[in-house]
């Protein structure tokens, strides 16, 4: 689910970037670092705008300067019961490798209908019902989020298509 | 007869939930009638006497039916209809109550006083008239007698009260066993079940109430104890039901007790009777074998009825469970159970057998009286060891008591009457043999039994089997906090959550449902987890799965479906087994070891950790291939190195963490793991096999990306690239020198000792002279705090650390070079250091500058070089060598020795120490090499040096110096060294020609050397010519291998 959500984020400024384009610096900096990070709980998709940059303050000794941003980001987090659409990136006879956006969500066989089945002779492998359902790398999926494991900078999910409406695309 | 009677009446007591119900009904009427006791009686604890009062009310009824059943002359039909559990009771009842509505119908002539009503209401009455029923039951007795009376004596006994009177119970017997009989058993069973299934719903929804209510009162038939013979406790008592069986209830003579039962064990030589009266009792024992109803007989009191009659829950045996044999020869001997039978008196066990196979026999010996115990000989311990049966050896001297016997499950031999299946003894023993509590399996015994498993391997897991005898109590896989379900019993359905554990009850806070909020306490039995789709796990028992951690995929009643996070694969084990995870990552670990973790093997072999056993791990070497090696077996374990750094196919830096991909073969991917040497550990999740793991070489892949996306900005923390490029950045500001390179705190854990900060833990992220930047454990924050309240810890051990500022500062700089770090400059910073004149040294040539050298060259090449032999070897060489040579050799040694025979660290002290400089400089000030070649002659020059001395220098000592002994060391290592230097030489020309004579030593000699010592021709012309003149441009390369230009570019790390 997507939510925008306000956070802080603490950026130290060498003195030698003193000087009118500072606020750029600052802003290109959060962009740099914030967008696309996975915090392990969520994904920043995209810094939206700054709602406080703060003074700067100087650090005793060093010289440089300690800016206190705040901003708001879209993020997103994925929960448990979340249909998302997702891409195949791999088949396994294990299961099938999706990638929903950034979030890689796994498929066990378990939880693909079984009706599908694993063909490992095709090329590429795919899973099929032999009718209209192929299942192979760089198919369209829509799955439905079955439990989300939180780790440090990453996330990972597995899913299910064993359910009406979801499956290829 | 006796026993159904006391199941009925005392079932109070027992656990049985099924237990025939006061049904539902019951429990309003009781509400009432208990509240008319309690006015009654108001006194002390007498919440326990209303349960006595409603208690008797249910149990009358069952009595009254009891009596009812005697009655009954339909005996056949009770035998169609008797089943042994309760439910079928139940039914029988039912039917007799209704069998004995129609006898009351037959009997006319009684007065219709208990006529029943169908169905609930029936119970109603009849718990409403209790007390009145109770005078019925007596007057009934009258009736009987009186009945009795008047008919014909020899009918009495066998015919059924009434019966001479009517025949219409005859007749209605009849149709109703037509009836039956015409009917097919299914519908049959059909009709019971619609008739009875109402009850049975009724009965599951009220037990716990009435359960309590149903304990004796007063006026509830007495109990008494009756001496009889002991261990002849159960015969009487079988003595007494057939007594009942001739006697029943309804006849003429009836025996007058309710029920009659035993107890053994503590209660050895006494049955006891229930019965109204005592006269009843000596009525029915009257004339019985072994008891002795004359003497005394004892009274239980009220209280005391419960007590006798409570069930003392015995040990659950199950097949696979452990006991211990109480006596005989296998006394104290740990035991597997094989089977337990129905009845739960006998077991068949598996022992591990104590046989001698006749060996110790004493044929000559004094045959004994069997039945006198030799003194001394307690068979228990003087007993063979326990061997598992070998029919080799029982062939040997008791071939005619051995025969082998083919069962389904292999062979098995019987042998002097015993069966041995697979080398064990498989006894049947009686339970009381048995030493079933506290039995605490050891290991070592526990091993003898799994030896000789159906896979017949020897290597028993044993963490596993402490892990099973450890776990075996069921309540401790409940901790507070877990999600469970019950599933069975009269809370079925009830979600919750744990709270406490005592014993095997649980008590659970319900979070679903109706009772959401509400504490309930149920057994361990009656649970289980409760697991949801997606939940992260871990395995914590009980399989041998344990300790892995997945997602579950599949919940189905109580097993569970997971998916390994390491393996990617589907486990399915027992919910009971599952805990619920909050672990990331950490899989498996085996003491230090965890999967993912690299390990040297050997010198040469570095593995990653693809699983870890219980006892073993599995890894994945450098050369690809996967090998199951013990912990024992790994070398070292090595520390990752995150800042490790190697170049792809091309040429591109690549990281720990960086993602790449091969180029040839199967294209493999993944994410860096582990770089070492040449070769890449990589992990990709989409691969099942191995954990994932992948080793490829670094010239076989190119990056595909860099760990996540480096930031390509410019790095607002360091100087501005904007400016640098404007001006001279070095010109124009020249930053404070700092006082040394790096800050030594940085990176360092330290505790904050005062301030608002105090006592929090961080690590250095930054530091200046005064101040440094912590990142606080705590609280996940940058704070600039003062140095000097900074003490610094041991990350693992929270130890403080001496940071000692001693000589470490102003030795670490490395002169202006500043080249960059690398991979050698660690061993190659303290030996610069080590010499102060080092840095001047270089900048002059002549006297300072080549011990410098020397000195680095010295210290140097072991570092380069990072293996240990060609250091030691080279040194080791040519100190015996000099020492054993010419005069100047011993100040040689006393000098250099010393500081290199320490390789290693000790040099840097022996180096400081200065002792070896000044040798080095008396010895010779322009060129070492021809002091080492053990040329004094040379020593004086210093430019010169080169051309004059070299060659006398080689001359001269040659001979003597390139004895057997120093040759060989020095030409060995030599090469190497060259060959790794090879690309410096252009840097240094300019200044090599002063140390021209090192070099030919180093190049030339091992052709030299190892060509012939001695032979002087043989080495002068290679030696020569690159010692001298022409040599000189080739020297020079080899000296700026040697010393600075290595330095200052820093690249070369082999």
């Amino acid at each position: 689910m997507f939510f925008l959500k306000e956070e802080i984020k603490v950026i130290t400024l060498h003195p030698s970037y003193f000087g009118p384009n500072m606020r750029e610096y600052l802003i290109n900096r959060l962009n740099e670092e914030e967008e696309g990070r996975c915090t392990g709980d969520h994904f920043v998709i995209c810094v939206m705008d700054m709602v406080d940059i703060g003074e700067g303050r100087v650090l005793p000794g060093s010289g440089q300067a300690e800016y206190t941003i705040k901003y708001r980001a879209i993020i997103w987090k994925p929960f448990r019961g979340e249909t998302v659409d997702a891409i195949v990136t791999s088949v396994k006879p294990t299961g099938i490798f999706t990638l929903a956006g950034p979030l890689s969500v796994f498929i066990a066989r378990k939880n693909i209908p079984s009706d599908i089945k694993w063909e490992p002779n095709t090329v590429p492998p795919q899973y099929t019902d032999h009718a209209d359902q192929v299942i192979e790398k760089g198919t369209s999926l829509r799955l439905k989020i079955l439990g989300v494991k939180p780790d440090v900078a990453a996330i990972n999910a597995i899913g299910t298509i064993k359910e009406d409406y979801l499956g290829p695309l | 007869m006796s026993r159904n009677v006391m199941a009925h009446d005392f079932g109070s007591d027992e656990e049985d939930d099924d237990f025939n119900p006061a049904p539902a009904d019951d429990s309003g009427d009781e509400d009432t009638k208990q509240t008319a006791h309690r006015g009654r009686d108001d006194d002390d604890d007498e919440d326990d006497e209303d349960d006595v009062n409603t208690g008797r009310a249910a149990r009358h009824r069952a009595g009254s039916e009891d009596d009812t059943r005697g009655r009954g002359d339909d005996e056949d039909e009770e035998g169609d209809n008797d089943e042994e559990d309760e439910e079928g009771e139940e039914e029988d009842e039912d039917e007799e109550e209704e069998e004995e509505d129609d006898d009351e119908d037959a009997n006319a002539g009684r007065p219709r006083k208990r006529r029943r009503k169908a169905g609930v209401h029936s119970f109603f009455e009849e718990e409403a008239g209790v007390d009145e029923d109770e005078d019925e039951a007596e007057d009934d007795e009258d009736e009987l007698a009186e009945f009795g009376g008047e008919m014909h004596p020899d009918d009495m006994d066998a015919l059924p009260v009434g019966a001479e009177t009517d025949d219409r119970r005859h007749r209605q017997l009849d149709r109703q066993r037509e009836l039956a009989a015409s009917m097919d058993a299914e519908k049959q069973a059909q009709m019971l079940k619609e008739r009875y299934g109402r009850n049975r719903a009724a009965a599951t929804d009220a037990v716990v109430v009435p359960k309590r209510l149903l304990l004796p009162s007063v006026d509830d038939p007495s109990i008494w104890g009756v001496r009889c013979k002991a261990g002849k406790e159960r015969e009487v008592v079988f003595a007494i039901q057939k007594r009942i069986e001739e006697r029943p209830p309804g006849s003429r003579n009836p025996i007058k007790i309710m029920s009659a039962f035993e107890r053994g064990g503590a209660m050895t030589g006494y049955i006891y009777v229930e019965a109204r009266r005592q006269a009843d009792v000596m009525e029915a024992l009257q004339d019985m074998t072994n008891v002795y109803p004359r003497t005394k007989m004892i009274l239980v009191p009220v209280r005391e009825m419960p007590d006798l009659l409570r069930v003392q829950k015995s040990e659950e045996l199950m097949p696979g469970g452990w006991v211990r044999i109480k006596r005989g020869k296998y006394q104290g001997d740990l035991a597997q159970i094989e089977e337990v039978e129905t009845n739960g008196l006998a077991v068949t066990v598996r022992l591990v057998p104590r046989l001698d196979y006749g060996l110790n026999e004493d044929i000559g010996a004094p045959v004994v009286d069997p039945k006198r115990k030799r003194p001394g000989m307690n068979p228990a311990v003087a007993r063979p060891p326990q061997r598992a049966f070998s029919e080799a050896e029982a062939k040997k001297k008791h071939a005619k008591y051995l025969s082998a016997t083919s069962g389904l499950g292999g062979k098995s031999w019987n042998y002097l009457g015993e069966t041995y299946v697979d080398g064990f003894l498989i006894k049947d023993l009686k339970v009381q043999h048995l030493i079933t509590k506290s039995v605490n399996p050891r290991l070592e015994e526990v091993t003898m039994f799994a030896r000789g498993s159906e896979d017949g391997t020897s290597n028993l897991d044993l963490a596993s089997l402490a892990e099973t005898l450890k776990n075996s109590t069921a309540e401790d896989s409940y901790l507070p906090g877990d999600p469970v379900e019950v599933f069975r019993g009269e809370q079925q359905g009830l979600i919750g959550r744990t709270s406490s554990t005592r014993g095997d009850i649980v008590t659970l806070l319900v979070t679903e449902g109706d009772l959401a909020g509400q504490s309930i306490d149920a057994p361990v039995k009656s649970l289980r987890k409760r697991f949801r789709e997606g939940d992260h796990v871990k395995v914590i028992g009980g399989s041998r799965y344990q300790d892995e951690l997945g997602m579950v995929v599949q919940v189905k009643d109580d097993t569970v479906t997971l998916l390994s996070d390491m393996s990617m694969q589907e486990i399915t084990v027992f919910s009971k087994d599952l805990r619920l995870s909050a672990e990331t990552g950490v899989d498996g670990k085996l003491g230090m070891f965890d999967v993912h973790d690299l390990v040297q093997l050997d010198a040469a072999t570095v593995a990653c950790i693809v699983k870890v056993d219980r006892e073993s791990l599995r890894v994945l070497d450098q050369n690809g291939s996967i090998r199951t090696i013990l912990p024992t077996q790994v070398a070292n374990k090595i520390t990752p190195r995150k800042d490790a750094v190697a170049t792809d196919r091309n040429g591109a830096e690549i990281r720990h963490g960086d993602t790449v991909r091969e180029v040839y073969g199967e294209q493999r991917n993944g994410v860096i793991l582990h770089i070492h040497r040449s070769f890449l550990f990589l992990h990709n999740k989409a691969q099942a096999e191995n954990s994932g793991i992948v080793v490829v070489r670094t010239t076989n892949v190119v990056t595909v990306s860099a760990k996540g996306g480096r930031a390509t900005g410019p790095d607002l923390t360091k100087m501005n690239p904007a400016l640098m490029r404007n001006g001279m950045p070095g010109n124009t500001m020249g930053p404070p020198q700092r006082s040394f390179g790096r800050d030594r705190l940085i990176g360092k854990t330290v505790m904050v000792r005062k301030g608002p900060f105090k006592g929090l833990v961080g690590i250095v992220k930054d530091a200046t002279d005064v101040q440094a930047r912590v990142e606080l454990h705590s609280k996940n924050k940058l704070v600039s705090i003062p140095k000097d309240i900074l003490v610094v810890k041991d990350p693992v051990t929270g130890q403080t650390i001496e940071m000692g500022r001693g000589r470490g500062g102003p030795r670490v700089p490395h002169g202006g070079s500043g080249g960059p770090p690398s991979a050698w400059q660690g061993g190659r910073t303290p030996m610069g250091a080590g010499d102060s004149s080092r840095t001047p040294a270089w900048g002059g040539d002549s006297s300072a500058r080549t011990p410098a050298w020397s000195g680095m060259s010295g210290s140097r090449t072991p570092a380069w070089k990072q293996d240990g032999s060609r250091t030691s070897n080279p040194y080791d060489g040519s100190h015996t060598a000099y020492g054993g040579y010419g005069s100047r050799t011993p100040a040689w040694n006393a000098g250099a020795r010393t500081p290199y025979g320490g390789s290693g660290n000790s040099d840097f002290d022996a180096f400081a120490a200065g002792s070896r400089t000044p040798a080095w400089g008396s010895a010779n000030a322009g060129n070492r090499t021809p002091a080492w070649s053990g040329a004094s002659a040379s020593n004086g020059t210093k430019d010169r040096g080169y051309d004059a001395p070299t060659p006398g220098g080689y001359s001269a000592p040659t001979p003597g110096a390139y004895g057997s002994a120093p040759t060989p060391g020095v030409s060995a290592p030599t090469p190497g060294a060259w060959a790794d230097s090879a690309p410096t030489p252009g840097a240094f020309n300019a200044p090599t020609p002063g140390d021209v004579s090192k070099r030919p030593y180093d190049a030339p000699t091992p052709a030299a050397f190892d060509s012939g010592s001695r032979p002087y021709d043989a080495p002068t012309p290679a030696m020569g010519g690159s010692a001298a003149t022409p040599g000189a441009g080739a020297y020079g390369d080899g000296d700026g291998d040697d010393g600075g230009p290595r330095y200052e570019e820093g690249t070369p790390s082999p």
